[in-house]
């Protein structure tokens, strides 16, 4: 066996045994700029007041990007998450009214299996 | 396609958000319609549009005090809504078959609550028990607890009578609204499915709006 080989079983976890996911593209409605720790502090608070802790951490989220739009306050972000948690995290999401007191609100537009995939925007 | 609809709105006057403002929102997130619902009073301005329904949802603090209510909007808006919470109140508007819609019955505390006398009443009298998703999103903690008890306890009798439910958003601004697909990832923290949920967001509320609901069970309006 060739030294890359055995390096690449020592990295990657075999297909089988990896998480199954899903990321979400998202929309924020904001009367103000926020960043994206902010919103991720929110996203975290929300999702622990709704299913606590051991909820939270069955759920798997990660924020993988988010950013404002030019013209706008409002921002388009995507959030990672385990797969059969996906209507949880979308009612965690819904719960967020507002964020350092500036008022938010948050719709999914896309869920896909890939981050290409939520990223990529439906063809017009 | 379904055709989604949010039948408790509040606009301006009584809010900052204008009914222009909702409507595009309400839009892009895929609804087909609102109902601006002002507390006691009717849009003056109204816009020109299928899609923007008004009503008025009254807010009495006695029985006598809603019947006169009733009886001064009845006939000139195309939805009536009862500001609900109090138990008397809430008996009220269920024996009236001129009311449509019965607005959180818990209250937006969850000081009130539903039993199986006025659930029988409002499936009889074709009243719309709605849902309240604004005040869910707005606690926490042990308040949202006692909501989504008193929620899922009204749903058990709303499914045994089979009285007509509709979920709303109760938007005071544009941030308040949210898009058909979370209010059914919300209604699903109370134990509502997938299908009722669709149901309380399309089809309920198109009848609603049609008085579907009422000529089906042949309700008399006096």
């Amino acid at each position: 066996m060739n030294m890359k080989y055995i390096l690449s079983l020592m990295l990657h976890l075999p297909p089988s045994l990896r998480d199954r996911r899903r990321y979400l593209r998202f929309e924020v409605i904001c009367a103000r700029e926020i960043d994206k720790r902010e919103l991720l502090k929110e996203i975290w608070n929300s999702l622990y007041a709704l299913y606590g802790d051991v909820g939270a951490s069955e759920s798997k989220v990660w924020l993988i990007g988010y950013h404002k739009s030019e013209d706008t306050n409002n921002g388009v972000g995507i959030l990672r998450c385990a797969h059969d948690k996906v209507d949880e995290v979308r009612a965690s999401l819904a719960c967020i009214h507002s964020v350092n007191d500036a008022p938010v609100g948050i719709r999914v537009i896309k869920i896909s299996g890939t981050i290409k995939g939520a990223s990529r925007l439906r063809r017009q | 396609m379904l055709n989604y609809f949010d039948l408790n709105v509040h606009a301006y006057p009584e809010t900052d958000a204008s009914v222009e403002e909702l409507l595009s929102v309400a839009k892009r997130y895929g609804y087909t319609g609102i109902a601006i619902i002002n507390h006691d009073e009717v849009v003056q301005e109204q816009k020109e549009s299928n899609a923007v329904f008004y009503g008025v949802e009254m807010k009495a603090n006695s029985v006598s005090d809603l019947k006169r209510k009733i009886k001064l909007h009845w006939g000139k808006v195309s939805l009536l809504a009862v500001h609900g919470g109090n138990d008397k109140i809430n008996r009220a508007a269920v024996e009236n078959p001129k009311v449509d819609i019965l607005a959180h019955p818990c209250g937006e505390k969850g000081e009130g609550g539903l039993n199986h006398v006025l659930a029988r009443y409002a499936a009889e009298n074709g009243v719309a028990i709605d849902f309240n998703m604004n005040s869910i999103i707005h606690s926490r903690r042990g308040e949202r607890a006692r909501l989504l008890g008193k929620m899922r306890e009204i749903l058990k009798l709303v499914r045994k009578y089979n009285a007509p439910m509709i979920l709303t958003t109760h938007a005071r601004s544009i941030y308040d609204l949210r898009a058909p697909q979370e209010m059914i990832a919300l209604a699903a923290l109370f134990g509502m499915n997938k299908e009722e949920a669709t149901g309380a967001l399309c089809d309920i509320p198109s009848g609603v709006l049609e008085k579907r609901w009422k000529k089906e069970r042949d309700v008399e309006i006096r």
